[in-house]
């Protein structure tokens, strides 16, 4: 094909300029100096996060950074996360991530694999960053190769909700530590038989990767992923996607086609669902709804192996490799990762702080509702949350593959089996 | 407009034959002989420099990414026909051709409907007609975002106004957003709501243009409104409904917004309904597979490429041209 | 023209009336079903959570929620997020008003090298996916330092190919006769251009000008790619940024916020109806 000259040359030129794009300025590897005079430290830093409901704790831990930086002007990005990702990963190719931003840990090594954000030794190195402050699964998340690239903001485990007064009126006794799944299993069943007519169904878990197949897969013994391979296809790992496939089959929790029109939880904060597994970030939307007062929380039930395991993940914040305010941008991160910053959060009930020993904030936001429990699940009985170099990749494949296990159209066997070939293919590509 | 993709349409085939003009002598008589001299260059320059700049440039650059292995933030391997060989491969790309072609298909059946509803609203004397056009208009100007969303609320299975309604009248609705084909329907239906005003606006253009001696004579001939509407009526709207179907077509392989606004990225059922551009974005930007990507965009062009020629081939046998 | 309208309407009175009245029932149920979602979202922007997701569905809000609309100011700051959609859609349509009328001219009336395949490329460009373009454009408006700007939430825009296709066959339609005229009166092509075409070419131009403003103010995600800080966001993507995470969205804030997005499109819509109406048709018209 020809093409006229005009547009040649403005190909050329497009050539030309995008040709330059990674290059930066900011030395974001090297020794941190931080001046002795917080007030030197100047200049302006952008902080990308997603979550609209968080941004006004975000922004007073910028007003209490301002105290000791009064010279560091920090804006707040907000983007929806359906969007998120796909604008870090735009600006990523452009060299122009904002300084400091919001990370989660199927993206970690993404990034960090292709010199994206700022390692944290020498923060380590000048005192800026202790990795021991925080639940040492959280760090693992964060870490790529050995270098740790990500300041854990905020954590969650998994529990289990109940709505007393469904329980109640199914004659279903509040569930207790030493529930196992086939005592869950027979509760749910109870409630969607007892009250079925209502439009109320026992147990709302929506299937979901991180609230229900992860913690089951991990109780049962299996893995999700090991070391370069996927633990699917393993007895443990069908045997706890079964149990959710036989809870779906006879009516003790949602379809998966249910969950998509309405989620489990949702139903859950209408008081349509007795028993759902559910994440701690779900706490602040129980306290808004109508059915506050009747919800509690207990231990996931046992695995027939006797154990109960649960995923850890949270938010951390990283720095961007090519911050053109290296400077501020390290003082920003630095704070973000202080106590102080953690009890601020804590205190705006934004979110369950990473930060040890600073959690008290966020179980005495619901007094009545026993949340020592997904404090003590990170400290006795939680595993990171699974990640790849590309998570994405696989996490497409549970996506696609899981719901046939689990509506039954398929046996959970060949689903597993399936899936861990998918997944197996997708992980090879990663090297 | 059918005139210009026509035109469009043989540049296509020029494009594809070798360039016009062969050796350097022909060149520079025709250029000696062109009436126009460099006022062509001028007027299309500006547009020519942005578009190559902001569209072809990226275009040509996606081919040819799209025989690379593209990291996620730049950098890429050469891989040749390695990407259009797993398309072939790829089960989800048929069902993805097919769903997109159900979803245009039902698309274009928002044309016939749009020809009566503005068939009606050009009756002589029509009063409110004002207050029906806007009506019909609103849907188009919708921020997609939100009237998503409230669909989304409206299809649902528990609360959603539709089953809500079947219910009353003792019929079990479809999970309509949640359930194999139904959910392709579903955004198919907000599509074609959202078409139907623009699809009337341009029919009632249309329909303007018919002469009314003909409805006239027709009557005097004993023809009644049925038969008026099938011999005149739309005969002489066929260049209009063309026009239509083509850009219908091209707006309809173009489906990802509504497809991921209404459904949602987790719907168990996407696997099923996902599109080809859905297949695209999700390579792009959830499996972080950029060349694979490319490659699909390359296959989008060149679907709707493969169905507008073949709209214009076929153009002869049912549009009538008033001149 | 309304009063001759009226007295042909009342002159013929009664039959018309009769002989419409089949029309109006199917035109009614038609609007019906193209307003209803509308009506629904103005019910759910005074609607509580709890009332939007009630079981069976209620017609009328339990209670009345207006603190939605004033909860917007507070979310997001819509007064500089309107004058940034506003800046950027004005901005569009003026640059392609006129680049796509001059190249559309260009490709209807005059005799260059290449025009077949310029034509096709051109064509080519529409049929790709929009996505495709997103990073290599990104990088292009990062280079020359128009990241979180208005200029770069416009620049793509500035261009189209579609409006280059509509306008050409605008002036295609139009008699060769008036230029041959100019021409012999020694005008030069630009001079044709701008004091006979462009006069003639207003129904066109109105057409262009509804599509792209209409696209651009709908744009979702160039504009949230580009645009960083909340007052350089445009209102499309202010509203995107109110969806919330993992369910915690506020439905009727989110409705609120996308009824007054909409509004001033609405307002201008039913103002110029007429206008627009014969402006929108002529994408049509062969």
């Amino acid at each position: 094909m020809r093409f006229p000259h005009a547009i040649i040359g403005a190909a050329a030129v497009a050539l030309l300029l995008s040709g330059c794009t990674s290059g930066s300025s900011g030395d974001a590897t090297g020794p941190i100096n931080l001046p002795e005079d917080p007030a030197s430290v100047t200049g302006d830093i952008s902080y990308a996060i997603w979550d609209v409901n968080q941004q006004p704790a975000m922004e007073k831990l910028i007003a209490d950074f301002n105290t000791t930086y009064p010279n560091v002007d920090v804006s707040v990005e907000l983007t929806a996360f359906p969007q998120y990702f796909t604008k870090l990963q735009t600006q990523g190719s452009s060299g122009t991530l904002p300084d400091v931003f919001w990370m989660n840990g199927p993206n970690l090594q993404l990034f960090a694999s292709n010199d994206m954000l700022a390692p944290l030794e020498p923060f380590e190195d000048a005192d800026l960053f202790d990795p021991s402050n925080y639940p040492s699964a959280m760090n693992d998340i964060y870490t790529y190769d050995g270098t740790q690239y990500g300041v854990p903001k905020d954590f969650d485990t998994i529990a289990l909700f109940y709505n007393k007064a469904i329980l109640a009126r199914a004659g279903v006794e509040a569930p207790t530590a030493d529930w196992t799944w086939d005592d869950y299993h027979a509760a749910a069943k109870k409630i969607s038989d007892t009250l079925g007519g209502e439009g109320i169904i026992g147990s709302g878990d929506s299937t979901r990767n991180q609230e229900n197949v992860y913690p089951a897969v991990l109780s049962n013994g299996g893995t999700i992923i090991d070391g370069d391979k996927s633990g699917y296809d393993s007895p443990e790992a069908v045997e706890a996607l079964q149990f959710w496939a036989d809870m779906v089959a006879d009516g003790s929790s949602l379809t998966p086609a249910a969950n998509a029109d309405t989620e489990g939880f949702d139903r859950f904060l209408n008081g349509q669902v007795g028993l759902v597994w559910g994440g701690n970030w779900r706490v602040s939307g129980v306290l808004e709804s109508a059915v506050a007062a009747d919800v509690s929380v207990a231990e996931l039930p046992l695995a027939p192996t006797g154990e109960r395991k649960t995923v850890i993940h949270g938010v951390a914040n990283a720095m961007s490799a090519h911050s053109d305010n290296p400077e501020a941008a390290q003082a920003f991160l630095s704070y973000l990762g202080s106590e102080e910053a953690a009890l601020i959060q804590a205190e705006a009930g934004a979110a369950n702080p990473a930060f040890n020993g600073t959690q008290q904030d966020f179980v005495d936001s619901a007094p009545g509702m026993n949340l020592q429990v997904f404090e003590d699940a990170a400290t006795d009985y939680a595993e990171a949350y699974p990640v790849s170099k590309n998570t994405g990749a696989w996490n497409k494949v549970e996506l696609d593959l899981l719901p046939q296990a689990f509506s039954g159209e398929r046996p959970v066997a060949d689903v597993a089996k399936d899936l861990a070939d998918q997944m197996n293919e997708a992980l090879a590509k990663e090297k | 407009m059918s005139e210009t993709i026509e035109r469009a349409g043989s540049g296509m085939q020029a494009a594809q034959a070798p360039a016009p003009g062969g050796g350097g002598a022909t060149r520079l008589a025709r250029k000696r002989h062109s009436p126009d001299g460099w006022w062509p260059a001028l007027f299309i320059l500006p547009l020519a420099a942005g578009i190559g700049l902001f569209y072809l440039w990226p275009l040509l650059q996606s081919v040819y990414y799209s025989f690379t292995e593209w990291g996620v933030f730049g950098g890429s391997t050469w891989t040749g026909v390695e990407n259009y060989v797993r398309l072939m491969q790829d089960p989800d790309v048929l069902r993805a051709i097919v769903n997109t072609l159900v979803y245009t298909g039902i698309l274009l059946v928002g044309i016939p409907i749009a020809v009566v509803f503005a068939a009606l609203l050009n009756r002589p004397g029509l009063r409110f007609a004002m207050i029906y056009r806007t009506c019909f208009f609103l849907p188009y100007i919708a921020m997609p975002t939100a009237i998503s969303m409230v669909w989304r609320i409206i299809y649902n299975n528990d609360y959603g106004v539709i089953n809500s309604t079947l219910r009353v009248v003792g019929i079990e609705g479809p999970a309509w957003i949640s359930t194999e084909w139904f959910s392709l329907v579903a955004v198919a239906i907000v599509g074609l709501w959202m078409s139907i005003g623009f699809n009337m606006i341009i029919l009632s253009a249309g329909l303007k243009g018919i002469p009314p001696e003909l409805y006239e004579a027709s009557a005097i001939d004993g023809a009644g409104k049925g038969r008026q509407f099938r011999s005149i009526t739309v005969p002489l709207l066929t260049p209009s409904i063309f026009f239509l179907s083509v850009m219908t077509f091209i707006a309809g392989f173009q489906l990802f917004d509504m497809l991921y606004a209404l459904l949602g990225p987790t719907n168990p059922v996407m696997p099923k309904t996902q599109s080809l551009v859905f297949l695209f974005y999700d390579a792009a930007f959830g499996a972080n597979e950029k060349g694979y990507a490319s490659a699909i965009g390359v296959l989008i062009l060149l679907i709707i490429g493969l169905f507008t020629l073949v709209q214009f081939r076929l153009q002869r046998r049912w549009v009538h041209y008033a001149d | 023209m309304p009063i001759n309208n009226m007295q042909t309407r009342n002159a013929r009175g009664g039959s018309i009336a009769g002989h419409n009245r089949g029309a109006h029932v199917v035109l009614i149920i038609g609007s019906l079903l193209m307003i209803f979602p509308f009506l629904w979202q103005v019910k759910m922007s005074i609607s509580t959570e709890a009332d939007i997701m009630s079981i069976p569905p209620t017609l009328w809000p339990s209670s009345f929620e207006w603190n939605n609309f004033a909860e917007v100011f507070t979310r997001v700051p819509f007064l500089s997020q309107f004058w940034v959609s506003l800046a950027v859609t004005v901005l569009r349509t003026l640059a392609q008003l006129i680049l796509c009328s001059m190249a559309g001219y260009a490709f209807a009336r005059m005799h260059f090298r290449f025009k077949g395949i310029l034509l096709a490329v051109l064509l080519s460009i529409l049929m790709v996916p929009t996505q495709v373009y997103l990073i290599p454009q990104y990088q292009i408006v990062q280079s020359v330092g128009l990241l979180d700007t208005i200029a770069g939430i416009a620049a793509p825009g500035l261009f189209s190919a579609f409006g280059t296709f509509l306008m050409m066959q605008f002036f295609k339609a139009m008699p060769a006769e008036l230029e041959q005229a100019a021409r012999l009166d020694g005008c030069n092509s630009w001079q044709i251009f701008t004091r006979v075409m462009m006069p003639l070419a207003k129904p066109g131009l109105i057409s262009l000008a509804i599509i792209t403003v209409l696209a651009s103010w709908n744009d979702l995600l160039w504009p949230l790619v580009v645009a960083s800080s909340p007052d350089n966001m445009p209102l499309s993507v202010g509203l995107a940024t109110l969806q919330g995470y993992q369910g915690s969205v506020d439905t009727g804030v989110l409705m609120a916020a996308s009824l007054m997005a909409m509004a001033p499109i609405l307002i201008v819509f039913v103002a110029l109806q007429r206008r627009v109406v014969e402006g929108i048709a002529f994408a049509g018209l062969k």
